[in-house]
């Protein structure tokens, strides 16, 4: 069982349109933009990875904190989805995020995210109790996305410190200091969300120099990997079995239909290959696979297997330093 | 058809010492008519329905009258809560547990929602510990839809 943790779930809305002009030139403008195209989904990393790993057959439980009623339509959703919920419900209305996509364009969305709604401090041992019960069952705990309002900096830090205790390991994929306050407890492996702010804690990732030597400190903290994404069709992974591994897809950004969700999409593709027993290495590459086949599809992710292994002959990997 | 192609994965619960003041929280948000209770195993230990707290709240003395209509309220209702909202939901849960299993058929699991008077039963695996839950809707929409 995949146990994958979604602390500020979002309920996704895309809208495709002809145009998305942004710029308003007259005053009093007002600017109406009819959608050809809507959709909704449960969203948040935690929880595409889970979706993800459910299309695969992988038994796999979300859990979080849902509120009101987009919260209901996001337990929904995934329930359909084979995914199994066990959320902590709290008060106010699970946040919702607005992807729209402008046509021929659709690799420069335009994102709109809400805060999300504060998880209030009552909360917080409630969920951390059912966290310890189910992760002790678990083969690998995700930990996926923005910490909500009200959650400590350090809380991804602690969950990997209890999933540790009963010998699980820990992936953290998300940004900021989420992340980098996770790195002493030790996690498995951790996928640093750096399109805000080119940076991983106090280091740079501009450059595929930048993203080793930050993958190296962050081995040198105890983590077991570090995946970095660098520009829209590169990925770096840092580990010391392996070395460095880079990751590159033949792929031109025109091909590109939907950004959201391709991410999620790679820790999805490596999360699964690593339970088949591939190596990191060439798990990343099929979770490159998936990244691309997602981004290239309208839906947030390609759960098509056959579409995946054709991108795969599209991702090239170059190891150094390592067997 | 079998309780697995019905169920909800929904594992939503309560713990044993969960106040009950959290529990009615619980069951307001998450829209569900009950909430299987489980041990630090998951193991379901009990299950907890409006009914149950609604019953706990309720004065004993209706049990002999055939209508209360004409009583005054005197706000009993709000003060029996306010006493029991912190009490652990082990004092209230029902046990022993009527549960299924994923490989019980659609029949077994409508004839127990219907025979034991029952919203919804949880769906436990070989060690009893939550797979999800089947309420009413769940056999009729699903029985609906293999059709």
């Amino acid at each position: 069982m995949i146990l994958t943790v979604t602390v500020n779930p979002t309920l996704d809305k895309f809208y495709w349109v002809e145009e998305l002009p942004l710029r308003l030139e007259e005053p009093e403008e007002t600017v109406l933009i009819r959608s050809e195209k809507s959709s909704t989904s449960a969203g948040g990393k935690g929880i595409n990875v889970a979706v993800f790993l459910a299309a695969q057959g992988v038994e796999t439980v979300a859990m979080g904190f849902l509120g009101g009623h987009t919260g209901q339509i996001v337990l929904q959703d995934l329930l359909a989805r084979g995914v199994s919920g066990n959320f902590l419900w709290i008060p106010g209305e699970t946040r919702v995020n607005v992807t729209v996509l402008a046509r021929g364009k659709e690799y420069h969305p335009l994102l709109i995210h809400e805060a999300g709604t504060p998880v209030p401090p009552s909360a917080i041992p409630l969920f951390l109790k059912k966290f310890e019960r189910m992760a002790r069952d678990a083969e690998y705990v995700v930990l996926g996305g923005a910490l909500a309002p009200g959650l400590p900096v350090d809380f991804y830090r602690i969950l990997v410190e209890k999933a540790s205790a009963y010998g699980v390991p820990t992936i953290v994929h998300a940004g900021g200091e989420a992340v980098t306050r996770a790195l002493p407890a030790r996690p498995f492996l951790v996928k640093p969300d750096v399109r805000e702010e080119l940076s991983f804690g106090d280091m740079p990732v501009r450059t595929t120099e930048e993203i080793i030597q930050a993958g190296r400190r962050a081995l040198e903290l105890g983590v077991g990997a570090c995946l970095v994404s660098h520009r829209l069709t590169g990925d770096v992974l840092v580990s010391p079995e392996e070395g460095v591994c880079f990751l590159e897809a033949d792929v031109p950004v025109t091909e590109f239909r939907n950004l959201v969700g391709s991410d999620d999409a790679l820790v999805g593709g490596l999360l699964g290959r690593l339970l088949a027993g591939d190596s990191l290495c060439q798990a990343a590459r099929y979770g490159m696979g998936a990244a691309v086949a997602s981004a290239k599809v309208e839906e947030k992710l390609c759960l098509d297997p056959e579409a995946i292994a054709r991108e795969m002959a599209t991702v090239s990997v170059r190891q150094v330093e390592g067997r | 058809m079998k309780v697995r192609d019905l169920m909800r994965r929904d594992l939503t619960a309560v713990e044993v010492d969960t106040p009950v003041a959290q529990v009615i929280y619980l069951l307001h948000q998450s829209g569900l008519p009950s909430l299987p209770v489980v041990d630090e195993q998951g193991k379901v230990v009990g299950v907890v329905a409006e009914r149950d707290l609604m019953r706990a709240i309720l004065p004993g003395y209706v049990d002999m009258l055939v209508s209360t209509s004409f009583l005054p309220s005197l706000n009993q209702l709000s003060r029996k809560l306010q006493e029991i909202g912190g009490l652990p939901i082990s004092q209230f849960m029902v046990r022993p547990v009527v549960s299924v299993r994923p490989e019980d058929s659609d029949l077994h699991v409508a004839d127990l929602l219907i025979r034991k008077g029952l919203r919804q039963v949880p769906v436990i695996d070989e060690r009893g510990r939550l797979l999800g839950t089947v309420r009413r809707i769940d056999v009729l929409e699903g029985l609906g839809k293999a059709r």
